[in-house]
């Protein structure tokens, strides 16, 4: 894998001035015109909406046009109880919708100083990482089709498919399930859950292998994304990427490595990285984590302990059902936690957890009372989008295309 | 005249009687018949609906089948828009735009409960239902929608179609 | 025989390294340090923050993670207490063993003196382990805050979003417009006394 790296095409991208995000068009440049990318267009990952000035086929100016999805799911979130607030945090990442509920639901946790049992972290870790196989499937799919193959896209939504018929075992549905609630999972995992989940990642494997060498020894895909769109280690740290956009650049920092949380703390993760920054390299990296997810949910399963997915405190959590039919107090924690719900001491916390797009955080504040006083996420798109105009600079129209595909932003999660 | 005998599998290509050669129609049946079962969709993806409405495309669920093949991504060369996802008030004026630029006979696919009625969220953001801006053809419910619950959308549009409905701008058309 | 013992002092245990370097740091800028839930918070002026920001920056708090605003504009007012109280917080019963009971009629001190707060989340990864640390100023409705874009480029778009949610300014940022809402939009949504919208539903008398 230690090869050479590519000699880049472009000069490596730097910070701009005087605005980060807005990459300046010459001024009265007669050859130039202005060309709208979006909010409709299929490679724009969403509702995106590119502004870029074109000299030629070359990107002399770029800015982005944001909140075409704009959906005030915080504000929302605040008119609802914690619990019934969970429904609205997948909406935003709609990719990696467990990731957001697991974050909204450690962040309440956190001022509750409620601790989760094993096995509901174990379950949780689970689905963080079917979740970032789901993501990273869509990103391959869609990504290869904006480069032009279309082949990719059928066989990573085949696979995604399977991811999601996982979910449907599991929850019933197959996005947005609510599954992560605080204190646990909602329900343990059905019996026949581990030999579908064995069967997947057998079969996984043998799929990634086959996507490693479509696109990875493809000539045509080799020369459109190496040496493209070099994030060097600084640029990824004054325009604050992470997740894959930074450990392809060599960066070591990985949430389940660095500062675990839940069931990583138990388990054991080789991290990924790779080293050289261009689309190539972030396209490859995610194969990488694909088979690394594979490896963690064997190893899950492997050792999936016994016991509790929901925490015991009755105040908090709610009751069996079984137990509403003989115990006095199993009724009135149920009446009460699903009228008013439980209340949170007062207080401000952020947890964040590695989202398949990079660091996904929630910035919880409580005011006592049983509805979330303000919700905010950290949005790992939001703040890629910065970087696209730098990493644009001087670049072919194609080129851009596959820059910001290699970027994998998800508009739901930056506009929240 | 040549005499075939019974019972030969393509003996209808030989029939000579006219019973058997011509039938009758509308052509308004004919054209029904023909737009219902070639309806392209328009690639309209904003949010979580677009993910199954691409599972929809794929082959497990295959809606191919029926004869939406082929997605464009230009509004002028497809029929139905399926508007999967919240519409925020700054994305009305696009969709509105996008919807103008097609050409008739086109129908609108609400997909999803934010778009037909905005959804969970009732709030400043979300426009409560895409049929506040373009009339829309039929509404599926869900959050989002399975990707069979959409294809039985396009079906029922299918189904709608051939039983000579006009398409629903024909409504607020003889309206104003 | 008495029952004095030598006791032997005992020294005070040593701070956590990220005690030190916030201790350090609201030192500098007149802040104050407060520690919950394993998380640490310096509550520091706004004219000070992009000094803040420098020092940490200095001291290898190079990361900016997050920047996120929040009004506090009737913070804690559904009170506290009360195991049948309606959600509106007046009065009840008391249940002493409720999760998030501070106690019989306590209502919750505000976080802080002012409406709005700007938390900015900050990481140092070099460290082992790694250290995060929370800068957190108040301002007034109308008080602009400083922009840290000159340190933190990627504060950028985060600021923009202060700004078009919350209605909170950024002196010197070289590019203060809306982010979500279209130009023209009147108000800041997220602030607490602007409506949730939507629209009522008519619910029919027949069934």
């Amino acid at each position: 894998m230690a090869t050479a790296a590519p000699r880049p095409r472009y000069p490596v991208a730097g910070l701009l001035s005087p605005i980060p995000s807005v990459l300046q068009p010459p001024a009265d440049d007669p050859d130039t015109m202005v060309l709208n990318l979006g909010p409709n267009h299929p490679s724009t990952h969403g509702v995106l909406r590119l502004v870029a000035t074109l000299n030629g086929e070359t990107v002399v100016g770029l800015h982005n046009e944001l909140g075409y999805v704009h959906t005030g799911i915080e504000k929302n979130m605040e008119q609802k109880s914690y619990w019934k607030a969970i429904t609205y945090a997948p909406r935003a990442d709609y990719n990696a919708f467990f990731c957001n509920e697991l974050v909204y639901v450690m962040s309440v946790e956190k001022l509750l100083g409620l601790e989760v049992p094993r096995r509901g972290e174990w379950i949780r870790a689970l689905f963080t990482e079917l979740q970032r196989l789901h993501n990273h499937l869509i990103f391959l799919g869609t990504g290869s089709i904006d480069l032009g193959g279309i082949a990719l896209l059928f066989y990573c939504f085949r696979e995604r498919d399977h991811v999601l018929d996982l979910f449907e075992l599991a929850t019933g549905v197959r996005m947005h399930s609510r599954y992560a609630q605080v204190g646990g999972v909602a329900e343990d995992l059905p019996a026949a859950f581990e030999r579908e989940c064995r069967q997947f990642c057998r079969m996984m494997r043998g799929r990634l292998d086959e996507y490693q060498d479509l696109i990875g020894a493809q000539p045509i895909f080799r020369d459109r994304t190496k040496g493209i769109g070099v994030i060097t280690p600084e640029f990824a740290r004054q325009y604050g990427l992470t997740g894959p956009n930074a450990r392809a650049s060599g960066i070591e920092w990985d949430l389940r490595v660095h500062e675990p949380y839940g069931a990583y703390r138990e388990l054991k993760i080789n991290p990924v990285y790779r080293q050289n920054g261009d689309v190539y390299d972030r396209y490859l990296i995610r194969i990488d984590e694909m088979r690394q997810s594979v490896d963690i949910i064997e190893q899950i399963l492997d050792g999936l302990p016994a016991g509790a997915w929901q925490a015991d405190d009755r105040k908090v959590v709610l009751p069996p059902r079984h137990e509403l039919h003989t115990s006095m107090e199993s009724l009135i924690h149920h009446f009460k936690l699903v009228t008013e719900g439980f209340r949170v001491p007062a207080g401000e916390a952020y947890v964040c957890v590695e989202g398949p797009r990079g660091e996904l955080g929630c910035n919880l504040v409580a005011d006592g009372s049983a509805r979330p006083w303000r919700v905010h996420f950290r949005s790992a798109s939001l703040i890629m989008l910065q970087s696209v105009a730098a990493l644009c600079k001087d670049v072919l129209i194609a080129d851009l295309i596959a820059i910001l595909a290699s970027l994998d932003p998800n508009m739901g999660d930056c506009d929240r | 005249m040549e005499v075939v005998p019974a019972g030969r599998p393509n003996a209808a290509l030989h029939a000579t009687d006219i019973e058997s050669l011509v039938m009758t129609t509308t052509m308004e049946k004919v054209l029904n018949w023909a737009s219902s079962n070639s309806i392209w969709p328009f690639g309209f993806g904003l949010a979580c609906c677009a993910m199954e409405m691409i599972a929809m495309l794929t082959p497990r669920y295959d809606v191919g089948r029926f004869g939406s093949e082929i997605i464009r991504a230009t509004p002028r060369q497809s029929d139905l828009m399926i508007v999967s996802g919240r519409v925020s008030h700054r994305m009305a004026a696009p969709i509105r735009e996008l919807y103008e630029q097609m050409l008739e006979p086109k129908w609108v696919m609400a997909m999803g409960a934010c778009s037909s009625s905005g959804g969970m969220f009732a709030n400043y953001a979300i426009l409560q239902g895409v049929d506040k801006i373009i009339p829309v053809d039929i509404y599926v419910p869900g959050c989002p929608p399975r990707p069979e619950a959409v294809i039985e959308g396009v079906i029922t549009l299918q189904k709608k179609i051939k039983a000579g409905i006009p398409p629903a701008y024909e409504a607020t058309r003889s309206q104003s | 025989m008495s029952d004095a013992t030598i006791e032997t002092p005992v020294a005070p245990e040593a701070p956590s390294p990220r005690r030190a370097d916030a201790d350090a740091l609201a030192l500098e800028v007149g802040g104050d340090v407060r520690e919950h839930v394993g998380e640490i918070t310096v509550d520091l002026p706004a004219e000070r923050i992009a000094e803040a920001c420098e020092l940490a920056l200095r001291a290898g708090y190079d990361f900016l993670v997050d920047l996120a605003a929040t009004d506090h504009l009737g913070f804690g007012g559904d009170g506290v207490g009360g195991y049948w109280s309606s959600p509106t917080g007046s009065g009840g019963t008391r249940d002493l063993n409720l999760r998030g009971s501070t106690g019989l009629a306590v209502v919750p001190q505000p976080l802080g003196p002012k409406r709005f707060s700007l938390s900015y989340q900050l990481l140092n990864r070099a460290a082992y382990p790694p250290r995060r640390l929370r800068l957190r100023t108040w301002l007034s409705d109308g008080e602009p805050a400083a922009t840290i874009v000159a340190v933190f480029p990627a504060a950028d778009y985060q600021e923009r979003e202060a700004f078009d949610l919350m209605g909170i300014s950024f002196d010197g940022h070289p590019n203060l417009q809306r982010i979500f809402l279209p130009e023209g939009w009147d108000g800041h949504p997220h602030r607490k006394d602007y409506p949730i919208g939507g629209e009522p539903v008519q619910f029919s008398e027949e069934v």
